[in-house]
């Protein structure tokens, strides 16, 4: 560090000056060694174990048979029913993420505007259900869309429907409360692109005559792009992985892949199968991930053109 | 102007109502008389919070997610914080290999995760303790820990840590008087938010759980799926306020936004 700009060089330094760098290896590695045995001990290994697993096949009495097989992920693939089951999955992944965009982006346009005290109110709001645990969110949601809950009770005074709704176990009921659960990484991720804006090209866009309107389309809403972005691909990829939301909105009726690899493991005691089954969602996980880090290479080139 | 303004604050109270929604309504269904879970409640009492008294379960457990999330947050910030130290300030051979696996935790769903932690522990023979269940949730958590602190190391002005060793202080008066005091922020949100994620998670402790040590929220999961009685509201009510607490609190030491800002990037 120091110590070694202000040491003049001299011939014999050599060996002082490698066993300095030897020592520093030494420290950087001391550094990472806690979080890395711990990494490599209680995430690579379990995972690479249960990838061996889901190549196995299943044996009734043991769960993990002997022999290596394709025949886990092969019986997924060609089946309709679990085909179904993705396609399920995906389509609530979609459906939250629209959902919450469409409602999130006025949100964070309205909290940007915000001030002071207000703002921080607000976006605690926000954050709430980030902080508040997702079960008991999850067990105030049923209360709410149970069969003569709240929900179906306005309704029905209002008079906008005959019959109460089902609410739970259907599809509609996991997009509810996943769009509940994932509303603040939308709104953080928007409001973020929406804060980094310079109040000087507003100002030059109004002073060239545009209308507020024409300001929000023409300016503000192409630069917060890359956060519209961003957030989507959060939601979509979280919602395709969560759990307890759909174990508990949607339990056995709607079953996604999440849900199906917990079943496969923890009640019909099949490893091999369920193992095969995460690391499906794991791929449709991370193939998400890699196509918005693509697209978000490109938009990037695009936005520094502006 | 004036209409669309008034339609977006509508259209905006609409949306902090709807996320609100599901946390009031668990709050007054807990004051119900009556013996399931009812919203609005019909009438007030505290009956539910009292018969919480006879479920000592609930309090072990609260007890036993308490523990898990302090240790959790002890150690993964400390790990976190000296793991990030490594990967702002060295370069080493893997580096992004390994920037990349303390990151991966978040690409993985926690549900295969828990499976895939259930199997190794079962094979070395870690039975579900407090341990085992902050072994699992240290890996969640790192990742955040270690973002937050990163955030905080950058742009960090080391010329005042030099000068502090040219005045002869040694490397842990530096790092414990200078250093650690500038990225404090960074390090108290990692806890923070270790504590928080760790006390919530139901999908990898589903997993890891025994018959004796069940930690709060699988215990309020395999109870609803039993019953339905406003006790679950009552305990559920008691996490809420304990959480505005930490918030409270969080709002006090940072700043909400801050925290969950960084977490974003």
């Amino acid at each position: 560090m120091q110590a070694e700009r202000i040491t003049y060089p001299k011939p014999d330094v050599a060996p002082e000056k490698k066993k300095k760098a030897a020592k520093k290896h030494a420290e950087t590695w001391l550094l990472l060694f806690p979080a890395l045995v711990i990494f490599v001990f209680f995430f690579l290994l379990p995972l690479f174990f249960l990838f061996i697993t889901s190549l196995k096949t299943f044996d009734a009495s043991r769960g993990i048979g002997d022999q290596w097989t394709l025949e886990n992920y092969v019986k997924f693939l060609s089946d309709p029913f679990y085909l179904g089951v993705i396609w399920r999955t995906i389509k609530i992944g979609l459906v939250t993420t629209l959902i919450a965009l469409v409602i999130s982006y006025p949100v964070a346009f309205h909290i940007s505007q915000a001030k002071g005290t207000v703002k921080n109110l607000l976006t605690l709001i926000v954050l709430s259900p980030l902080l508040i645990s997702m079960v008991i969110r999850c067990y105030g949601w049923v209360i709410l869309l149970a069969n003569n809950g709240v929900v179906n009770q306005a309704l029905l005074s209002l008079r906008w429907i005959e019959q109460p709704l089902t609410f739970l176990y259907t599809e509609l009921g996991v997009v509810i409360g996943m769009v509940h659960v994932l509303f603040p990484y939308m709104v953080l991720s928007i409001m973020g692109s929406l804060e980094r804006i310079d109040p000087s090209l507003i100002r030059a866009a109004q002073n060239l005559g545009a209308s507020p309107l024409r300001t929000f389309f023409a300016v503000v809403l192409p630069l917060t792009l890359p956060g519209v972005f961003a957030g989507s691909v959060m939601v979509f990829s979280l919602s395709v992985s969560s759990f307890v939301t759909p174990a508990i909105l949607g339990g056995t009726q709607v079953k996604v892949m999440s849900y199906l690899t917990y079943e496969q493991v923890a009640v019909l005691l099949n490893w091999p199968y369920g193992a095969a089954i995460g690391f499906l969602l794991i791929l449709i996980a991370t193939c998400t991930i890699i196509l918005y880090s693509r697209i978000l290479a490109s938009s990037e080139k695009g936005v520094a053109i502006q | 102007m004036r209409l669309p303004r008034f339609a977006l604050r509508c259209f905006c109270f609409l949306v902090y109502l709807f996320l609100l929604a599901p946390i009031v309504v668990v709050l007054l269904s807990s004051l119900t008389t009556t013996e399931y879970i009812v919203f609005p409640p019909k009438g007030i009492t505290l009956r539910w919070y009292l018969e919480l008294i006879e479920h000592a379960e609930f309090m072990q457990s609260f007890l036993l997610s308490v523990v898990v999330a302090l240790g959790t947050s002890l150690v993964s910030t400390v790990i976190g914080t000296l793991a990030s130290l490594a990967i702002v300030r060295r370069s080493f051979p893997g580096k992004t290999a390994i920037i990349q696996l303390i990151g991966s935790p978040l690409l993985i769903p926690s549900v295969v995760f828990g499976v895939a932690l259930l199997q190794f522990y079962s094979w070395i023979g870690l039975a579900a303790s407090p341990l085992a269940l902050i072994l699992g949730h240290i890996i969640l958590t790192v990742p955040f820990v270690v973002r937050l602190v990163v955030a905080g190391l950058v742009g960090f002005d080391r010329s005042i840590e030099q000068a502090a060793r040219n005045l002869g202080a040694g490397p842990f008066t530096v790092f414990f008087r200078i250093t650690l005091p500038m990225i404090k922020s960074g390090v108290i949100a990692g806890a923070i938010f270790s504590f928080i994620t760790s006390f919530d998670d139901l999908t990898v402790a589903l997993f890891i759980v025994s018959t004796d040590v069940v930690t709060l929220p699988v215990r309020i999961y395999t109870y609803m799926q039993y019953q339905y009685d406003p006790i679950i509201t009552s305990v559920s009510s008691i996490m809420i306020v304990f959480t505005v607490v930490l918030m409270v609190v969080i709002e006090k030491v940072l700043g909400v936004g801050k925290v969950f800002m960084s977490k974003q990037q």
